[in-house]
């Protein structure tokens, strides 16, 4: 059979549609589609910009109203601040990219490998956050006095929360080399 | 651009259009429960890129650019539907059409399906008459490229045509 013929039979579901629309269902998707943060990046980012900026008054409050001059935690609740203005320039960096929709596949491929690239390094480097704010808690934990359960503790928090954000580091790597092979199949010559 | 407006154009560009989108969806997912969920995925695209859209190219094109765009983003999501989930109590923007499919039509989704991501589109575009130049502009990549993986996908699709006689190909 020839291409022609091919095209005969595709050209010919245009007067048969393949499907119903409940419209209905499609408005009230729409409309809950507005109102909620839809994506996964928005939440995580919005997250930790929140947690940061709570964390950074907190440690920083305790310190200053305890007026216990503990220079751990001043360090680590500037820190912390960093790590939200860092998500917060990163964020409205993305937000401009996002509302573009005359791309070609390539450039919309290109802007979903450089989205998962920042994806990828956003999660490494909250990975590594961890470890200089857990070393800062223990250091204050231990010119506070703190008894020493309570720093296993802590030190048992971080360490989970590093080995949950090696798991998600994980998903952004895969999602991406996916995202790469397939650009590099619509740019090969073959 | 007010609401009213913006829903105006969308329910046109879906009324003229909507064989379009029908056609990705099926190209794109195999089970009923995600094509309903690739289907809410290019009407949400398609919704947000109404206000943003400057008549520079042809409302055909800029659908397709967009369904094409979120169908292959959407085949790399985490989680998808199977056959094997329930279907009660969910509800579903897209309802299959109780009209019979040619059979030939059913083998050639079925081949377009076994094709990649990226050549599932060429051959879309191809199928619905875009030109060279269309193609290489919905795309990014030139002309010459495309006219390559046109001739590997044609030459594909016919000698498997040939394979299958009993569809009546």
């Amino acid at each position: 059979m020839e291409f022609e013929e091919l095209k005969k039979i595709w050209d010919a579901q245009n007067n048969q549609p393949l499907y119903v629309i409940n419209e209905k269902a499609m408005y009230n998707h729409i409309l809950s589609r507005k109102k909620q943060a839809h994506h996964i990046t928005n939440i995580s980012e919005l997250l930790i910009i929140f947690v940061n900026i709570v964390s950074g008054i907190f440690v920083l409050g305790m310190n200053f109203f305890k007026q216990s001059g503990n220079l751990s935690l001043y360090i680590l609740s500037a820190w912390m601040f960093g790590s939200a203005l860092f998500m917060l320039v990163n964020r409205i960096r993305r937000i401009k990219g996002n509302n573009q929709f005359d791309r070609s596949m390539s450039d919309d491929l290109s802007y979903a490998v450089s989205l998962a690239t920042y994806q990828v390094r956003i999660s490494q480097i909250m990975r590594w956050n961890i470890l200089p704010i857990g070393v800062f808690t223990l250091l204050g934990l231990w010119e506070g006095g703190k008894p020493i359960w309570i720093a296993i503790i802590v030190l048992l928090f971080f360490a989970l929360t590093y080995y949950a954000g090696g798991w998600e580091h994980t998903i952004y790597k895969r999602k991406k080399r996916e995202l790469e092979i397939l650009q590099k199949k619509l740019d090969n010559e073959s | 651009m007010t609401e009213k407006e913006q829903k105006q154009i969308f329910e046109d560009w879906l009324s003229q259009h909507k064989a379009l989108i029908f056609k990705i969806v099926r190209a794109y997912a195999f089970t009923v429960m995600d094509q309903d969920d690739l289907f809410q995925e290019i009407i949400i695209q398609t919704w947000h890129s109404i206000p943003t859209f400057r008549r520079e190219a042809s409302v055909n094109t800029w659908l397709y650019r967009i369904s094409l765009n979120t169908a292959i983003k959407w085949t790399k999501k985490e989680r998808k539907h199977y056959q094997s989930e329930t279907l009660e109590g969910v509800q579903h923007v897209l309802q299959e059409s109780r009209m019979q499919t040619d059979e030939r039509l059913r083998w050639l989704y079925e081949e377009i399906y076994k094709l990649d991501e990226i050549d599932r589109s060429i051959t879309l575009l191809l199928l619905d008459g875009f030109s060279y130049k269309e193609m290489a502009s919905i795309l990014g990549i030139t002309e010459s490229n495309v006219g390559v993986k046109i001739n590997r996908i044609k030459k594909q699709l016919i000698s498997k045509s040939k394979k299958n006689d009993h569809y009546g190909i």
